[in-house]
């Protein structure tokens, strides 16, 4: 997308966003609330039209217009979008059957769709009697039917329970690993770092950061922490400690180079008669680095 | 193919809701049923103000060989009590009703519901045959004097009056409207015997008599050619109503005002589809589902297409069903042209399929689709005529009625059901201007899709 435009009245949701994903990456787009990720996914799935800029997937525009390309694009909304009346399988070949499969294809979609999120046991019974992770599953399931080159996946995983969470990000790992383009969006920073090789961060209508998920990290420093023991300024001098911080019996020192750092802290906890047992590294994060960028400032 | 799965599936949807099929197709047969038991006979029948004379026919006509009965010009009467009856018609400010038999006529007396009832006993044609101012010597059969003090003896010519005791002044009248009308019938009938007779026995005083009485036809035996005046209106097979005693218990099937509820009531209930596309549209925006149809390869107007079919087939299935229900269940006449209905109902079904996706496509709330559906359709049922019909209305609302679809409709069910002859040119021309309506509704419903 190039340069894309969205208003609403005066209020500009997507602020001239331009960026690429390359074929059967898994990228991760994150953004507080009401930074413009709804209004983004919006446009790039041809469900609204932008107010300037392009959208393009292999070549061919994107839009409401277009109503042809959006065949290759499978969505699965952050709010549940499924008919409780139907039963998994009824909804699963309705949708199918939308996007224009039919016989033995459809009915082996809709059965490699159910078996891969685990409903296959329970095709036949009402989606509406379903557990809140029996729908999330479900919705992936319908939003994959149609083997589509990209999809969005919009909070996936939000208010499910381990197992169907976990279900859930296998799936999308299989299939990104099947060659499909996934885009993530979701607030589980853990779950974005854990799957997602690109990231881009969008604030207030605008695309912040986009980068290796590696490169990202590198914003972030490590931390390593044990029990309080030494003077604060002792830690200080230590090479590649940019910061010391105790509270409540526990110091933190702040590293950005922790393999440089690390052997002296150990040698200096040794010299305090601690046997640095109870040391702990903690790596850097998504989290971190997404609330250094966009700030601690409360969104809605 | 993409709109037919869609609209499929809408279709399973509204059919498995059993709120929408009891709005759909238990309300109007309930309804229809109530009212038909609350509304008295009357409703659904034009006012007639004329006297009504209603009369049992027992009569078995002339005995062989007896001179048939006369009457003016015009087919001849098989018998005396049809001479009475073409009289009575004749008479301005009278109508007639003929009650299938005595029973029945006793059974509305007894309730009130007529005052009084004239019976003509099975000798009645051969009494009046024997009315006789001649003595019994020059005639083949005694002859009978049917006269005294007020009129004619009813009873010497097996005509009985049923009287309803608590409408005495009613019953006295009609009493009185009958002797009238048997004088205009005996009389005449007895003073053409006698002339006949002083003819056949003094020839030479005819043309005496017709010179002294060159006024009167005195051999005429028929009131219009004695006195040599013309019938009000051409003597005709008689024109009177035939009473139907109702059958069907409380619902009285058959009754006039099915003709008249069967139709208002479909129509009302039509437009409730209103109700049932709101839940579907609104459901589809709750459920989520309306944004996956549109990330799907349907353009709007599939969409718009596939939520239409379902409605519309909904409707067809309504629309034909309640004309079934009220031919069924409460004995409505389909008319005499009952394919003409076909599009009617298709038509109606149409402009209700169209107010029901524009007002579904615009709601966002299962709320705003019950308050504003149900306003909506009680509105236009009340001011379209479905509710009170239309000539209750005063002239203006008349008039102001004709914005609604549903005043086209009654119109052309109006002319299907009410009028023996219908003008088919109001039928189509109401067929057409609901499919105005439908197309109307339809391209808000677009315009409004789009700006969505």
């Amino acid at each position: 997308m190039e340069n894309v435009r969205k208003s609403y009245g005066s209020h500009v949701a997507v602020d001239g966003i331009s960026f690429e994903l390359k074929a059967g990456e898994l990228f991760g787009l994150l953004g507080p609330n009401g930074a413009g990720k709804t209004t983004l996914i919006s446009v790039v799935t041809g469900l609204s039209a932008a107010d300037s800029g392009t959208v393009t997937l292999r070549g061919l525009p994107v839009g409401p217009g277009h109503p042809a390309i959006r065949g290759r694009i499978g969505l699965a909304p952050q709010e549940l979008a499924l008919y409780p009346e139907l039963t998994a399988r009824e909804n699963a070949r309705f949708f199918g059957q939308l996007y224009g499969l039919t016989g033995a294809d459809l009915d082996d979609r809709v059965a490699a769709a159910l078996d891969a999120v685990q409903l296959a046991d329970r095709a036949d019974d009402r989606a509406g009697a379903f557990s809140g992770g029996m729908k999330r599953r479900l919705n992936l399931a319908l939003a994959v039917l149609h083997q589509p080159d990209i999809l969005f996946l919009d909070e996936p995983t939000a208010g499910v329970d381990p197992q169907s969470r976990q279900a859930i990000l296998d799936e999308v790992l299989r299939l990104n690993a099947g060659g499909m383009t996934v885009v993530y969006t979701s607030h589980y920073m853990d779950e974005v770092q854990a799957v997602c090789r690109r990231v881009g961060i969008v604030d207030n209508g605008r695309m912040i950061k986009c980068d290796d998920l590696h490169e990202l990290l590198k914003l972030d420093a490590s931390r390593i922490r044990f029990p309080a023991v030494g003077r604060v300024a002792a830690w200080g001098s230590i090479p590649g400690i940019s910061e010391v911080a105790t509270s409540h019996g526990v110091t933190e020192l702040t590293a950005k180079a922790p393999a440089i750092a690390l052997p002296h802290v150990v040698r200096v906890l040794r010299e305090l008669g601690s046997d640095g047992h109870a040391l702990e590294l903690r790596p850097p994060t998504l989290e971190r680095v997404f609330l250094l960028l966009t700030g601690r400032e409360l969104r809605d | 193919m993409a709109v037919g799965v869609l609209a499929g599936k809408d279709l399973r949807l509204l059919l498995r809701d059993r709120r929408a099929a009891i709005v759909l197709l238990g309300m109007p047969v309930l309804f229809i049923l109530l009212l038909g038991m609350l509304l008295g006979e009357g409703f659904g029948q034009k006012p007639d103000d004329r006297l009504r004379v209603s009369v049992v026919i027992e009569d078995r006509g002339p005995a062989a060989g007896d001179e048939p009965p006369v009457d003016g010009p015009g087919p001849a009467p098989r018998d005396w009590s049809t001479v009475v009856l073409r009289d009575l018609e004749q008479t301005a400010g009278i109508r007639v009703e003929i009650i299938r038999d005595r029973d029945a006529a006793r059974r509305l007396v007894g309730r009130g519901d007529r005052s009084a009832v004239l019976v003509f006993g099975p000798e009645f044609s051969r009494r009046v045959g024997q009315c006789s101012f001649l003595d019994d010597r020059v005639l083949k059969k005694p002859g009978l004097n049917p006269f005294f003090r007020e009129g004619i003896d009813l009873k010497s010519l097996d005509l009985e009056v049923l009287r309803d005791p608590t409408q005495d002044a009613a019953a006295a009248i009609i009493e009185q409207g009958a002797q009238v009308t048997l004088l205009r019938v005996v009389m005449p009938w007895m003073i053409g015997r006698a002339f006949e007779e002083v003819g056949r026995q003094l020839p030479i005083a005819i043309p005496v008599l017709n010179r002294l009485f060159s006024k009167y036809d005195l051999t005429a035996k028929s009131w219009s050619r004695l006195t040599r005046s013309q019938p009000l209106t051409a003597v005709r097979d008689s024109n009177a109503t035939v009473y139907e005693e109702p059958t069907g218990g409380l619902v009285q099937r058959g009754a006039v005002r099915y003709q008249i509820l069967v139709p208002s009531l479909t129509v009302t209930f039509a437009f409730f589809l209103v109700l049932s596309a709101g839940w579907l549209f609104v459901a589809e925006r709750r459920q989520g589902t309306l944004l996956r149809l549109r990330v799907s390869p349907l353009t709007r107007g599939e969409i718009l297409l596939g939520k239409i079919l379902p409605c519309l087939a909904v409707s067809l299935i309504q629309g034909f069903s309640l004309l079934a229900a009220g031919r069924l269940a409460f004995g409505m006449s389909l008319g005499s042209q009952p394919l003409w209905l076909i599009p009617v109902v298709v038509a109606t079904s149409l402009a209700a399929t169209g107010i029901a996706i524009l007002v579904g496509g615009a709601a966002r709330t299962e709320s705003q689709v019950a308050v504003f559906g149900t306003l909506l359709v009680l509105v236009l049922a009340g001011l379209g005529g479905c509710l009170m019909p239309r000539a209750l209305m005063p002239e203006a609302m008349r008039s102001w009625s004709k914005l609604t679809p549903h005043a086209w409709a009654l119109d052309a069910y109006s002319q299907l059901l009410l009028n023996p002859h219908p003008e088919i040119e109001i039928v189509l021309k109401s067929c057409l201007v609901l499919v105005g309506f439908a197309t109307a509704f339809l391209l808000m419903a677009w315009v409004r899709m789009r700006l969505d």
